[in-house]
């Protein structure tokens, strides 16, 4: 992280006398109280939203929706299941999602790797030509591809979900990846070099395990995005067999656009387990990322 | 900047490399005509791309009827694809459209966008069909002139029938002291009894807009009948002439009269619904297919018990009959002229002469004539009452607007529409607004 | 640049992602800068209509005008969530003893949540009859006079969309800050401390110019995406009442697949590219003053 020492600020000047204990307590505590409040803000919509999945329909109907439920029922669930084929959705977010990130991940350092440390004559307009990607609205690209997918026999497949997941967040990646990758000090490489490492043993035994705490956002940032798309797998996807949750959920709509909302917040319930599960062991991904990071940077 | 600039650069050269399938006219191998096919019928699997609610009576009907047929024809298989979102589904219908890609089968209003379709031969031709069949008598004229083009043209079929009522809490009326309104004005003198009773007068889906545009269309369709809004969307009429500026006026005092709830454009169709069946809207204007949900063993007592229906209340001058008013035949059924073949027609034959009975069982109404639909079980006298009204109807209908009027002028109206209800603007500005967007925008969609 | 690159490992590296990225975006994007220039309703003939679609958006169109200054709005909003106070709970967790994990996970809830239940959430959260949450509250503290439909008001209903897009991923961007902020040495801290600097001193010399690099990162996640932003306008009001909530994306989604304006749609869709890359612009200029950061 030598790199950051052009940041270093000027030195703060020292204010006079020190400072009571007791105010840094009361703020310690205030701090407590507040983290506290917002993390009832952040939590409370999942709970809002598992109560609602156990309440009774009639009672969803009719009462407060923020009371606490006069009952608890499964039925919901029951009906989530009967209505669609939530497992089968669950695995094919799951593909889609985890082959995206695959490709985002390994494309995207390797694009940032060519740009940032092997460099080139047009490195800089390549960079630039992948940035304009990260401000593209999706939606514009959606009948051109349609079109294009199906001359090419691509429609109605994994690919044609997968391909434009990767492409939209392919330029987000590069960012994120040629921002760290400039901070891996040229010393390293050079004394990599110096040993005889090629470019690709470099690759592998240098940038990539130096990279494990951006890889770890970047699958972060795009599992959300893609794990919640609805757009290119409502526009892509034709049969039930390839259906994603987004596209599963909307079996729940009935006459008209009538919604049993119930049986929606079971579907989500359910649903939206995998991602917490794969999450909470991502986040301890992330504490090693960081701490792996801080030593070898 | 200048990578930026370079990257520009690139773009432009890679877009002017670049050739879109954007070719229009008609493939050679499309038949329109259904009498031109004919020859041996080889089973495989088709598609059918609906917008219909995956649980619902329709597809469970349909679901049944292809797998009988699959019997009798090893090798065949119906792929049902729905997508009940009905925006989601224009999406999805339009790109399939664009890339020439659409299956065999695909769901679509009589809008100005199927009109174009139909232009281009994509669609067969379901008037001749049904003729050729002999069965286009059996179906409700109401129920096929829903599905027609401007033109009279038939390139839909109907799966379902259904009228649209005003239901009504018959407690809550008792309660607030008033009576079943007989004129469209008497709707706004109901609101402030019942809003004094401590009831939302009339629940309303707002999100979808549609329910709200159903409310515009009553007062031309009683003053000048079901003309009107035809010319109004060629712009051969306007909103400022007497029918359209009445119901402006009339959209305006509802929304002073406190009619909707407060917030209504945000409310969505279930909650609509459950304000009403919960016993807290007294009036709830929708459709038949709510019918089973609202006689249905499941609702409390109270409710169900108390609901009545009254059917489009009258003006003064009227020209239509009181027993006219919105009839719909649900969103139709288009055959692709592209892939229509032997395989095709002898399926969708069979799927017309299965269907009605089918259909009928499930408790819900026939586009046939003669079908009885069979009394749901445990449902209350309401049933019996609505199924008699779709008998007694008259010849002509009240079109949906939504349907009927160029979409980017439905768009705008649909919006300024609310605008009006809630009283940010005025029945003046909503009808200058209207006006011109539809002046704008009807001469590249009906221009020719 | 590395010594011992070769022009083969430059291709070998760059060619993969180049070539999907060209395939999956730039040719559809550029494809769509082609239809700008035509009227396509995507059944009839494409007809070239030059430079129109750009008259028609830039001097006669009332809505466009609308949907970008909402558009911005809904950016600001954004903004204020996914950066500041993003960054104050950053700042704060670092001040939190226990329970960070637990805490840090909880935050970033919301963003794993599929939209549509987000979207029917903020619906009966903002509800005016019935009564919301957000009006359960101001009634239950004496604030009777503020309850309204928060979603219906012209007035209210573009912050009211905003707010649940900006709440959402507030906790993705408090992450990545936070690891930001993890990595500032603690004897530069220490040191600053020990010479008597308050918190906020210490946090504005020390802890925020050396975490700018990522800040600048995190502004321009941010602010493109608050551009993008699409689904949760579009399901709790569909751009209304009136166009109240309109933004850039869900005008140029509706000209597309409601009014079949394929070729409008592109046009809009082109501003939208070209108002992205001026935010980039700016924010890249304001920020990088001090450092050398990417671009």
């Amino acid at each position: 992280m030598t790199l950051l020492d052009t940041h270093r600020p000027s030195p703060v000047r020292p204010a006079s006398g020190g400072r009571p204990p007791r105010r840094l307590a009361v703020a310690r505590r205030l701090t407590t109280v507040l983290v506290a409040v917002i993390v009832a803000v952040q939590v409370y919509p999942l709970l809002w939203i598992f109560l609602a999945s156990v309440r009774p329909a009639q009672e969803f109907a009719a009462g407060n929706p923020f009371a606490l439920p006069s009952s608890i029922t499964l039925e919901n669930f029951t009906r989530a299941f009967e209505l669609a084929d939530l497992p089968r959705y669950i695995v094919n977010s799951l593909i889609v999602t985890l082959a995206s990130n695959v490709l985002i991940v390994a494309l995207g350092m390797m694009a940032a790797y060519a740009i940032q440390v092997l460099g080139f004559r047009f490195s800089r307009g390549v960079l630039a030509l992948f940035l304009v990607g990260i401000i593209v609205p999706v939606q514009v690209a959606l009948v051109p591809l349609f079109i294009n997918y199906s001359r090419v026999g691509l429609l109605d497949t994994y690919q044609s979900m997968i391909l434009p997941l990767v492409g939209f967040a392919l330029p987000i990646s590069v960012y994120l990846f040629t921002s760290f990758f400039q901070y891996i000090p040229r010393e390293t490489y050079e004394a990599a070099s110096l040993d005889g490492a090629g470019p690709y043993r470099v690759f592998f035994r240098i940038t990539a395990p130096l990279s494990v705490n951006t890889v770890v956002t970047v699958v972060f940032v795009n599992s959300i995005f893609i794990w919640n798309d609805f757009v290119f797998a409502n526009t892509f996807v034709l049969s039930e067999e390839l259906k994603t949750i987004p596209l599963g959920l909307q079996n729940y709509i009935g006459a008209m656009g009538a919604t049993d909302w119930s049986a929606t917040f079971a579907a989500v319930c359910v649903t939206v387990t995998p991602l917490l599960l794969v999450f909470l062991v991502l986040n301890r991904a992330i504490i090693y990322g960081l701490e792996s990071g801080a030593t070898k940077g | 900047m200048r990578s930026i600039r370079f990257a520009a650069a690139t773009a432009a050269a890679i877009a002017t490399a670049l050739t879109l399938a954007a070719c229009g006219g008609a493939s050679s191998s499309s038949n329109t005509d259904p009498g031109d096919v004919e020859g041996e019928i080889e089973p495989r699997e088709i598609s059918w791309l609906l917008s219909r609610p995956a649980d619902g009576a329709v597809i469970a009907t349909v679901e049944q009827i292809a797998a009988d047929y699959a019997e009798q024809h090893p090798g065949f298989s119906l792929n049902l694809v729905t997508t009940p979102d009905r925006p989601s589904y224009l999406q999805k219908l339009e790109t399939l459209a664009a890339a020439r890609e659409l299956p065999e089968l695909f769901d679509s209003d009589a809008t100005p966008f199927a009109a174009k379709l139909r232009d281009q031969d994509l669609m067969v031709d379901v008037e001749a069909l049904l003729e050729e069949l002999d069965l286009r008598d059996d179906y409700r004229p109401l129920a096929l002139d829903y599905q027609r083009f401007d033109d009279g043209g038939l390139y839909l079929l109907p799966f379902e029938f259904e009228i649209e009522v005003f239901w009504y809490n018959r407690a809550l009326f008792e309660q607030a002291g008033v009576e079943v309104p007989a004129t469209l004005d008497d709707m706004v003198g109901l609101c402030g009894p019942l809003r004094d009773a401590g009831v939302v007068p009339i629940a309303v889906d707002g999100q979808d807009q549609w329910p709200l545009e159903r409310y515009l269309a009553y007062y031309p369709f009683r003053l000048a009948g079901p003309d009107y809004v035809t010319e109004l969307k060629r712009g051969e009429a306007a909103l400022s002439d007497p029918p359209g500026r009445a119901a402006a006026e009339w959209i305006e005092a509802l929304g002073a009269a406190g009619c909707f709830p407060d917030g209504f454009s945000s409310q969505g169709y279930t909650d609509a619904r459950d304000l009403f069946t919960t016993g807290r809207a007294a009036v709830y204007n929708m459709g038949t297919w709510e019918l089973s949900a609202l006689t249905s063993p499941d609702l409390p007592a109270d409710v169900r018990d108390n609901i009545g229906y009254f059917t489009l209340p009258t003006a003064d001058g009227a020209v239509t009959e009181d027993n006219e008013y919105v009839v719909v035949s649900g969103i139709g059924m288009a055959i692709n002229a592209q892939t229509f073949d032997p395989l095709v027609k002898d399926f969708v034959t069979y799927l017309l002469q299965e269907y009605p009975a089918r259909y009928a069982a499930t408790g819900r109404f026939s586009p046939t004539i003669g079908q009885e639909t069979p009394v749901p079980e445990g449902a209350s006298p309401l049933f019996t009452e609505v199924a008699a009204e779709i008998e007694n109807l008259g010849d002509r209908v009240a079109m949906p607007w939504d349907t009927q009027l160029d979409p980017t002028s439905n768009t705008r109206l649909q919006q300024e529409l609310t605008l009006l209800a809630q009283g940010d603007i005025t029945a003046d500005q909503f009808i200058e607004t209207v006006d011109a967007t539809i002046a704008d925008n009807a001469p590249r969609y009906f221009g020719d | 640049m590395l010594p011992s690159r070769s022009r083969t490992s430059v291709l070998v590296f760059l060619l993969p992602p180049l070539l999907l990225y060209l395939v999956a975006v730039v040719a559809p994007v550029g494809q769509s800068l082609f239809l700008s220039f035509f009227r396509w309703d995507g059944i009839t003939d494409m007809q070239f209509v030059g430079l129109d679609n750009y008259t028609r958006m830039l001097t006669g169109d009332d809505v466009f005008w609308r949907a970008f200054g909402n558009a911005l709005g809904y950016l600001a909003i954004s903004l204020f969530f996914q950066l500041g106070v993003a960054l104050l709970l950053a700042n704060l967790l670092t001040y939190v003893r226990r329970g960070k994990e637990v805490v840090k996970t909880l935050y970033l809830l919301p963003a794993i949540v599929s939209t549509v239940a987000i979207g029917f959430l903020f619906q009966r959260v903002y509800s005016f009859e019935p009564t919301g949450f957000v009006n359960q509250v101001l009634q239950a503290v004496g604030l009777d006079g503020l309850a309204r439909p928060w979603l219906s008001d012209v007035n209210t209903v573009l912050a009211a969309v905003s707010v649940p897009e900006g709440w959402r991923f507030t906790g993705l961007y408090m992450l990545i800050l936070y690891a930001a902020i993890l990595a500032v040495p603690a004897e530069l801290e220490e040191a600053a401390k020990l010479d008597g600097a308050s918190a906020w001193k210490v946090f504005r010399h020390v802890r925020f110019p050396y975490i700018r690099p990522v800040w600048i990162t995190t502004t321009i996640m941010a602010a493109t995406y608050s551009l993008r932003g699409f689904d949760i306008p579009y399901l709790l009001t569909n751009g209304g009442p009136g166009q109240a909530s309109e933004l850039l994306t869900t005008y140029m989604y509706k000209t597309a697949f409601t009014s079949t304006d394929f070729g409008y749609a592109s046009t809009i869709s082109v501003f939208i590219v070209v108002e992205c890359v001026a935010a980039v612009a700016l924010i890249v200029g304001l920020l990088r003053r001090r450092g050398g950061v990417l671009l």
